[in-house]
Formats: structure tokens, C-alpha cells, sequence
């Protein structure tokens, strides 16, 4: 679709009235096309003013309470551990850099499906891992009362599989004080592929043993999504490799954390 | 968690709002629940026809802006827009699941059920800047607008129903459109 096709579509799409078949076009363009992504966005508050222009209702009682303990409940913080909120606060740390230093844009997995563009998205890989390490020097600004050593945390990076688009990275904090955590992030999985959903992301060591690390079952507009894991028990030491498989159960993509540095 | 009460939010209390989310912070979930719950619920309300099924969506949307919020990026949008287009887009896509169908067939209603007393609700600030924007349009743009975000239907079905040509109705919505988005930037933070 070009700008111009894209930009006709783009009312019914903030309105959420777009046809399927257009809508995944429409956000495959707006992967890539800044100015179409911004007048997107622009619509979508302009679609949302609707919502805050209708007469309010009145809120069940009690639902703030319900809503509170769900969310806690997910976000693994009904304990009182110090430990678990220390491990929770540098999680949050590295993922809002991650989304602050524009991980997504610097992924570029789509351009992997092209055997001449295999160069450039490696080279961009290895730039978003960079970005990745700033994260680290940056937790600890953010989470000051932590204190991370650099040994704790340690880098991968995930490429796909024979035929596969995408890439991904990945941060381990495998620590003797604090709970060992993982987040993958992973990029340019194709959108259009609804069967190959959920994808299953796990961790394995050298002896075979396998831990989960989350489910992914939506993709953004990047083919993007992020999964993060608290290990409560589970030290993390020597589970290196990681695995993305797709519903079927093939890998589409996979790599290595190096854990000796 | 503290946000001031009165006035919009402004980006770093945004982040910060999205970062106490993130951590299940609760000061922050109840800090956004009190500014933004009253109108995801009158949305769901209004669009799946049940105060059930808007207390679902409710908590499904809270659910959602946790899972996602490592992606918000108050640079790129207003967390009520965020807000309120996780719960559009849930509540169509929970109709579409329902119905079969690949088009919602939202609830259009004429008058909301009462519901018992609420707890823990702020002033609507954001109410105050919708109405102004929603006042810049003609009657018959409200119309239109109202046929597509509430009653679902697409630009082809409409131009079918009134007899107008497919690109007059594409044309009307979006500038309809534009001169909300003209309205809201008036108000928009600096």
C-alpha cells in the first residue's frame, strides 16, 4: 500500500471499523512509514476524544480493589519480599529503557527475510544489542537503591531459523542476593502468520532441562513483543540457550546468553 | 504516587504513572484507576450493553496496559489515548469474537442502566476537552462520527445506506476527524 492508499484507510482503522484483510496492510505500512504512523496516532486520540465525550457512568463499588489485585497479582508484587520487589523495581528499570532508548524501531528483523539485506540487519541487530547494554549502565540510575553488579547481568541475542524472519535479544539476571529474572524481546515475527501463535519462549542448559519464560500471543505493529520472567527458586546459571518456537513447535528463533562475562 | 488533581497529566507524570503500573505499584494502579476507569467503563458500557460485561472490560484493560506498558511512549501519545484505545479495541474485538462476524455490531444505546454508587472516581478532566472538541463539528459530523466509533459500521456501508458516493463518506470522516485532532492539539500540552 502506498501513503496515499494507507491515509484513506487510516479514519476506519483509528476507529477500529477497518476490515481485517486491510487492517493487517495498513500496519504493515505503519511499521515502517513514520508520517503515517504519526497521522495514525493523531486519529486515534482524535477517535478516543468520543469516548471521554459520553455521559459517565457510575463505577461499581469496589471494582478499584478488583482491578488493584489483579494487576498486582500479575505483576508478581502480592508478596513482600525484599528481594522480589528489588528484582520487580530493576525489571522495570530495563524494560522502561528498553522502550525509552526505541528497542523496537532499532530491531529491523523484517529486513532478515532478504538474503541481500542479511548484512544490514545483522549490523542492526548488533546496534540494538548495544542499545540493550545501555540499559544496564542506566538501571542504575533508575533503581539507585539496587546495587547490580555488571557480572550479574548478561546479553544474548536471537537470530532466526532456516526460513524464518525475526530476530530478538535477550537479558538474564542470574544473582546470588537477588531473584534471577529474563526478558526476551523479539522482533519482525510475522504479523499475518495467525496459526504460528502463541509462540512459546523457554530457556535450556546443557543437560537438557527446560524453563518457561512466557507465551507470546499478540504481536505489535514491528511484529514485536516482549516476555519477562521471575525465577523464584530457579537459579538461572547455565541456562544459555534460548529457544522461540511457534504453536506448531518449531523454533523460528533461537540463541546463545553468554554468562561469562 | 501522587498526580495533580484538576488538570492534565503531563508526559513525565505520565511515565512515571506507567512505571509504578509496570511494578504493580499500587498507588500507581489505583492513581490511574480513579483518573480513567469511569470512562473505559462508560465505553464498555455504552459499546457491550452490560455493566458485567464493562466491569470485564474494565479490568481486561487495566490487564492490558500492564502487559504493554513497557511499550508506552509518552513522546508518541497521551496516556488517556492509549488508555481508551486498548479499550476500543477491546471491546470491538470482544464483540467480533461474540458475533462471528468480521465486523462489530456494536450497541448502540439511548440510555444508560443505573448502576449502584461508585467508589474512589475523580472529576472527568478529560470530559471537559472532549466536549469542547466534539463542539467543533456540524451535527451531521457527530452523526457520522457516532455510526462509526459506537454503531461500527465502515464507510462502504454507510455510503450503501444514505446513498452518498464511498469517497464523499471517506472524505467527511476524515474531516471530521481532523478537526477534532485541530481541537485537541489546542489543548495540548506545550
Amino acid at each position: 500500500m502506498s501513503c496515499v492508499e494507507v491515509r484513506e484507510h487510516l479514519p476506519e482503522y483509528s476507529m477500529g471499523v477497518l476490515p481485517e484483510h486491510e487492517i493487517a496492510a495498513v500496519e504493515r505500512h505503519l511499521a515502517w512509514c513514520a508520517g503515517c504512523r504519526k497521522e495514525a496516532a493523531e486519529f486515534g486520540s482524535a477517535a478516543a476524544t468520543f469516548a471521554f465525550a459520553l455521559e459517565p457512568a457510575a463505577v461499581p463499588r469496589g471494582l478499584a480493589d478488583r482491578v488493584v489485585a489483579r494487576v498486582r497479582q500479575v505483576a508478581g508484587t502480592s508478596g513482600t519480599a525484599r528481594r522480589t520487589r528489588a528484582t520487580a523495581a530493576l525489571a522495570v528499570a530495563a524494560m522502561v529503557t528498553v522502550a525509552a532508548l526505541g528497542w523496537g524501531a532499532a530491531m529491523a528483523g523484517r529486513a532478515e527475510k532478504f538474503a541481500d539485506q542479511a548484512a544490514l540487519a545483522e549490523a542492526r541487530r548488533a546496534a540494538a544489542l548495544q542499545q540493550f547494554d545501555r540499559v544496564l549502565n542506566e538501571i542504575k540510575q533508575l533503581v539507585p537503591s539496587v546495587t547490580l553488579s555488571q557480572d550479574e547481568t548478561h546479553l544474548g541475542r536471537l537470530a532466526p531459523t532456516a526460513g524464518r524472519a525475526g530476530g530478538g535479544a535477550v537479558l538474564q539476571l542470574v544473582s546470588p542476593t537477588l531473584l534471577d529474572f529474563a526478558i526476551v524481546l523479539v522482533n519482525g515475527l510475522p504479523r499475518g502468520d495467525v496459526a504460528a501463535m502463541p509462540y512459546r519462549v523457554t530457556l535450556e542448559n546443557a543437560a537438557g532441562d527446560v524453563l518457561k519464560v512466557g507465551r507470546i500471543s499478540e504481536l505489535d505493529a514491528n511484529g514485536g513483543a516482549d516476555v519477562y520472567r521471575q525465577y523464584e527458586e530457579q537459579d538461572l546459571s547455565g541456562y544459555t540457550k534460548v529457544l522461540v518456537r511457534d504453536a506448531s513447535g518449531d523454533v523460528v528463533l533461537s540463541g546463545t546468553v553468554d554468562q561469562s562475562g | 504516587m501522587s498526580s495533580r488533581i484538576g488538570g492534565p497529566l503531563v508526559a513525565r507524570e505520565e511515565q512515571k504513572l506507567v512505571e509504578g503500573l509496570l511494578a504493580g505499584n499500587e498507588d500507581a494502579v489505583r492513581a490511574l484507576y480513579a483518573r480513567f476507569a469511569r470512562p473505559i467503563f462508560t465505553l464498555g458500557l455504552r459499546l457491550l450493553g452490560s455493566a458485567e460485561a464493562a466491569e470485564e472490560l474494565t479490568q481486561d484493560v487495566f490487564l492490558t496496559a500492564w502487559r504493554k506498558a513497557a511499550r508506552f511512549d509518552p513522546s508518541r501519545g497521551r496516556l488517556s489515548t492509549w488508555l481508551m484505545t486498548i479499550a476500543h479495541n477491546l471491546a470491538v474485538d470482544r464483540l467480533r469474537r461474540e458475533t462471528g462476524v468480521t465486523r462489530p455490531h456494536l450497541v448502540l444505546m439511548d440510555e444508560l442502566p443505573e448502576i449502584p454508587s461508585s467508589d474512589e472516581e475523580e472529576p472527568l478532566m478529560e470530559r471537559d476537552a472532549a466536549m469542547h472538541a466534539i463542539e467543533s463539528l456540524s451535527d451531521a459530523e457527530k452523526r457520522l462520527l457516532a455510526r462509526v466509533y459506537f454503531g461500527g459500521l465502515t464507510a462502504r456501508e454507510i455510503s450503501e445506506a444514505d446513498g452518498v458516493p464511498l469517497g464523499t463518506v471517506k472524505t467527511r470522516l476524515r474531516t471530521a476527524l481532523i478537526k477534532v485532532r485541530r481541537a485537541n492539539q489546542d489543548k495540548e500540552r506545550p
